[in-house]
């Protein structure tokens, strides 16, 4: 097994997240057994997290937390890597940790508990930002998860999607981070349109409405979401597949080639400041 | 589950699924019986769901044309204000489609620029 030490972030955007996780899977092979080793992380966020937890979940591989008994003690709040995927469990673990919320993997096979558990995940979410009943919010929330999750059930053809986010009240923002470990967005192309596509041109096309299935009417989701994300409410929005990222602000977008890395499936991750105003998320949804 | 909705003439979503409906699976695996009901009329009661995917939104679209093409009801009831207005823009999509989709552009980069 290959040891991997996390690199410790630059700084808490999303751009220098996506670099730590960018190192932490650089050169690694497929499905190739990892030893992470967080001994050098004082701080941490689900951009980083969740892709390493799913890693761990689906192949042979491990971590060693190191001294930091915050990290130790964060990474336990969080049911690192394992995650939780059961109502009772998810319960459990907020009753215990009450501002965190714990990794929690979404099986598909377990339909109406899959859904029950994702609707406690967006409202936990929700409660833990404290924003009252502020007209439209609600929506915008959870708006971007439902559909991106909904993706991975519908486009990925796994078994599996993991979903994690983080409320740091000091710095006044929420992060989501949602994970497959599915075929990815070329792929997808190619098996269901018959596309020969780059990771880059297959991410294009998502952005460009152009689903993979042959119904003219979808392939709205990630679109409407990073607007919802990015104009809505001001944030950022990153989505990477294979050796591509995009990253998203309200005003520009750009697309990051990753190379000696590659993701199989897709991850995307988005950061929210705290909403404050009322919002009416339709104009975004075209 | 399946045999109680089929002979169901009101379906309470909030207990069949759960209060907040996402994926277009779930929705279509647990709403399947009523497509093979025998009943005219079949409503979709909404009280207690808070909100509901636009993929939801479009599955539950499509079993209301399903119903309508085989001279059968379904309708929608107890629905709050977010969910009318999720349903209402998916069926305007559907009879008033957008012709052209939208262009995109992204300036390239590698990751190498920011380490």
């Amino acid at each position: 097994m290959r040891n991997v030490i996390v690199p410790r972030l630059k700084s808490d955007s999303l751009a220098h997240q996506l670099v730590s996780l960018y190192e932490t899977f650089k050169n690694a092979s497929p499905r190739e057994s990892l030893f992470f080793d967080f001994s050098q992380i004082n701080w941490t966020c689900p951009l980083l997290m969740l892709p390493i937890a799913s890693y761990i979940n689906s192949t042979k591989s491990d971590f060693i937390s190191g001294d930091n008994s915050n990290v130790k003690s964060y990474l336990s709040a969080i049911s690192f890597p394992k995650g939780i995927d059961s109502i009772s469990e998810f319960e459990q673990q907020i009753q215990k940790f009450k501002s965190y919320i714990p990794i929690s993997v979404l099986k598909k096979e377990k339909y109406e508990e899959r859904e029950k558990l994702q609707g406690l995940f967006e409202s936990m979410i929700y409660k833990i930002l404290e924003v009252g009943e502020i007209q439209g919010i609600r929506n915008a929330i959870f708006y971007p998860v439902l559909e991106l999750v909904g993706n991975i059930f519908e486009h990925s053809k796994t078994v599996k999607g993991f979903i994690f986010g983080q409320y740091f009240p000091k710095k006044n923002y929420l992060d989501i981070c949602i994970v497959d470990q599915g075929r990815g967005l070329a792929s997808a192309y190619l098996e269901e349109k018959d596309l020969k596509l780059s990771d880059d041109a297959a991410l294009e096309e998502v952005m460009k409405g152009h689903s993979t299935k042959p119904d003219k009417e979808r392939g709205y989701g990630v679109r409407t979401s990073k607007r919802v994300v990015c104009e809505g409410l001001g944030g950022e929005f990153l989505l990477l597949s294979g050796s591509v990222a995009l990253i998203s602000a309200k005003s520009k977008e750009k697309i990051m080639s990753l190379p000696n890395f590659y993701w199989q499936g897709v991850v995307i991750a988005y950061r929210i400041p705290r909403p404050t105003m009322p919002i009416d998320i339709s104009p975004y949804l075209e | 589950m399946t045999d109680m909705i089929k002979s169901l003439k009101v379906i309470k979503i909030a207990e069949v699924l759960a209060p907040i409906m996402s994926s277009r699976d779930v929705v279509d695996k647990l709403l399947a019986p009523i497509r093979k009901t025998e009943i005219q009329s079949v409503v979709l009661d909404f009280t207690d769901v808070e909100f509901i995917s636009r993929s939801a939104a479009h599955e539950l679209l499509l079993l209301q044309e399903e119903f309508h093409q085989k001279h059968k009801e379904l309708s929608f009831e107890n629905a709050n204000k977010d969910i009318t207005q999720m349903i209402r823009i998916v069926a305007a999509n559907r009879a008033l489609p957008e012709h052209s989709k939208p262009t995109f552009k992204a300036e390239r980069v590698s990751i190498n620029s920011l380490i």
